[in-house]
């Protein structure tokens, strides 16, 4: 971090000038400004929530880019028209962007909504808590999701999740996961099954016709004027489309019957149906990186969770009773959301363990229990996001027990 | 094999107190710091390890109609139990008093109210219309213990963790932990629908 402050500093212009004024405001997204109390107490680097908060929306940024474009992408595989990556780039640009920014904007409306009212309700002023679980929460739903069901599920997880609790760092579990969960239990059909990942088609079987709303008409207007292609109103779902995830492949037919479908550059790089934000495997990373420098996301979280993770996978290995057990241990990074998880979820400073050691079984807990969820259990095809609620209940106690240890560890030394 | 599969449902994917609902007078009264619920968490496994496997032995030696008997005295069920419980609860309370004075006077009133942990009663219900062996009986009271210690010092760890939060006046106390309750059942969800014994 100290590094890149220096790096920021050199590059700072003249004090008075206009140049000047915008670089204060956008450093004090980062830092807090140079004006610090004089006399009495120093605060060495007093890191608040705006800059904590803003640096893990920074490194969301890759995952929304590329969610976008791969809502389109997906989209126009299903109906078998520019298959290739980059072919018909503006249609799918812009067909993702209809997609996620209503979930985007109805996110941020009933979030924010709630927050502002109880900041005005209560006297404080306004918390910046919700614009990380806001930036999360579109990248984590299908893109299919009626706005009415997001906009009840944010309103579950902001009100019952975090103002019955006392508001931002007060919470016990996630806010976004809470948010999805509410979904996942209250709605199963829209976020699970095969026919949720792609977007805009009726239902993903083939055969089915393709909807396109009054937004994309009024693109096929300026396209044709710039003489580009054009959304294709009489499109359908291609023979043999079924849009099943690799868990959903995997469940019936192991590796095997993932890697028939698709292969492992294109899960790998995220060009896969899937939730918004998680498919990219790489993009999410150089978030991961970003929260680790930083020092916002504890490293020690997420390598215990995919040490956890590890551990499982060679045990269920060595069990070996389904098709989905025999995947190997590496593999299971391919799949579904593992590292979104671990580098944006389970690392929440406030809900995950506090303690150094804490941090350690918390993550590892993380990754074996999620695992065992992926796996074994039918009902559910996905871990993470159970596992970190599971594991959210339980940091309190991990991290009592911890400080219980050190209390009498002390006592015994005096 | 078959064992091991009753105590890891009836401790986790079926919790008494999380899927349901059982034991929540004491769960709820007794989880405001995470020394006094172990304590109370112990004595729940204990209690319930050696009521449901009694309990078993008296519905099926006593009550049925293959029993000494040879009459169905189902009808004095509810009353046998009630009693087998309530007299293992005392014997409980005095062998902690003689032998460990400190635990004793640390659970104070709680050690007796166990009697009325309605989780107690629940499971050797259970036992009667999930028809388990006896062998089985003694894992599912075991687990079924154990699934609600863990809840309660789990509740207990998070209520002294927000004991400083600034929760909304008429939430505070047990407002404040049905909604913990509730969330931890959702989280304790994850496991629902496993299977052990499908592998």
């Amino acid at each position: 971090m100290s590094k890149l402050l220096e790096f920021i500093k050199k590059i700072e212009p003249k004090k008075g000038s206009l140049a000047h004024t915008l670089y204060d405001g956008f450093f004090t997204f980062l830092y807090t400004p140079d004006e610090v109390t004089h006399g009495g107490t120093h605060i060495k680097d007093g890191m608040d929530l705006k800059r904590t908060m803003v640096i893990v929306v920074l490194s969301l940024q890759l995952c929304y880019l590329l969610g976008t474009y791969n809502i389109g992408h997906q989209h126009f595989l299903a109906i078998g028209e520019h298959t290739a990556f980059l072919e018909g780039f503006h249609l799918k640009l812009f067909y993702g962007l209809g997609k996620l920014l209503p979930i985007w904007i109805v996110t941020h409306v009933v979030g924010l909504g709630i927050e502002f009212y109880y900041a005005w309700k209560k006297g404080h002023g306004i918390e910046e808590g919700f614009l990380v679980s806001g930036a999360l929460i579109p990248l984590i739903m299908p893109p299919d999701l009626p706005l009415w069901i997001l906009a009840l599920s944010v309103a579950f997880a902001v009100w019952i999740g975090k103002e019955a609790f006392g508001g931002t760092g007060m919470n016990i579990w996630n806010i976004a996961l809470l948010s999805r969960v509410f979904v996942f239990f209250a709605y199963p059909t829209t976020i699970s099954g095969d026919e949720v990942w792609v977007a805009g088609l009726e239902r993903a079987s083939s055969g089915a016709a393709v909807d396109y709303g009054w937004w994309h008409h009024l693109c096929n207007v300026f396209f044709d004027w710039a003489g580009w292609s054009t959304f294709n109103g009489a499109a359908q779902v291609i023979d043999g489309f079924t849009g099943a995830t690799p868990l959903s492949l995997a469940f019936q037919g192991g590796w095997e019957q993932v890697t028939s479908v698709y292969s492992e550059t294109a899960m790998w790089w995220g060009s896969i149906p899937g939730s918004i934000g998680e498919t990219s495997k790489p993009l999410i990373i150089v978030g991961a990186l970003m929260l680790i420098v930083s020092g916002i996301g504890s490293w020690r979280i997420m390598l215990g969770m995919f040490l956890g993770a590890v551990v499982m996978g060679w045990l269920l290995n060595a069990w070996g009773a389904t098709p989905f057990m025999e995947v190997p241990w590496q593999y299971h990074f391919y799949m579904g959301s593992f590292f979104f998880a671990m580098a944006f979820m389970a690392t929440d400073p406030v809900t995950a363990a506090s303690t150094d050691q804490g941090k350690w079984i918390y993550g590892f807990l993380i990754g074996f229990i999620g695992l065992i969820i992926r796996v074994l259990n039918p009902a559910y095809p996905e871990g993470w996001m159970l596992a970190i609620l599971l594991l959210n209940t339980f940091a309190p106690l991990i991290d009592h027990y911890i400080l219980q240890a050190n209390i009498s560890k002390r006592l015994k030394r005096a | 094999m078959d064992l091991v599969n009753i105590f890891i449902k009836s401790a986790f994917i079926e919790n008494l107190v999380l899927s349901y609902f059982l034991g929540m007078c004491s769960y709820l009264a007794v989880s405001k710091t995470v020394k006094t619920a172990f304590g109370l968490g112990l004595a729940v496994i204990f209690v319930l390890g050696i009521t449901i496997p009694i309990n078993w032995l008296i519905t099926t030696f006593l009550l049925s109609e293959t029993g000494v008997f040879g009459h169905d005295f189902t009808f004095l069920r509810l009353i046998l139990f009630i009693a087998v419980i309530a007299s293992m609860v005392q014997l409980v309370e005095m062998v902690i008093e003689k032998f460990s004075p400190a635990l004793y006077n640390s659970l104070g009133i709680f050690l007796p109210l166990i009697t009325v942990n309605c989780a107690i009663l629940g499971g050797s219900l259970f036992t009667v219309t999930r028809e388990y062996t006896f062998g089985e009986s003694v894992a599912f009271g075991l687990g079924g213990g154990f699934g609600w210690f863990l809840a309660i010092i789990a509740i207990a760890a998070i209520r002294e963790k927000i004991r400083y939060s600034n929760i909304p006046a008429p939430l505070r106390g047990l407002g404040i932990a049905f909604i913990i309750t509730g969330l931890m059942g959702i989280a304790f969800m994850s496991l629902l629908g496993i299977d052990p014994a499908a592998f």
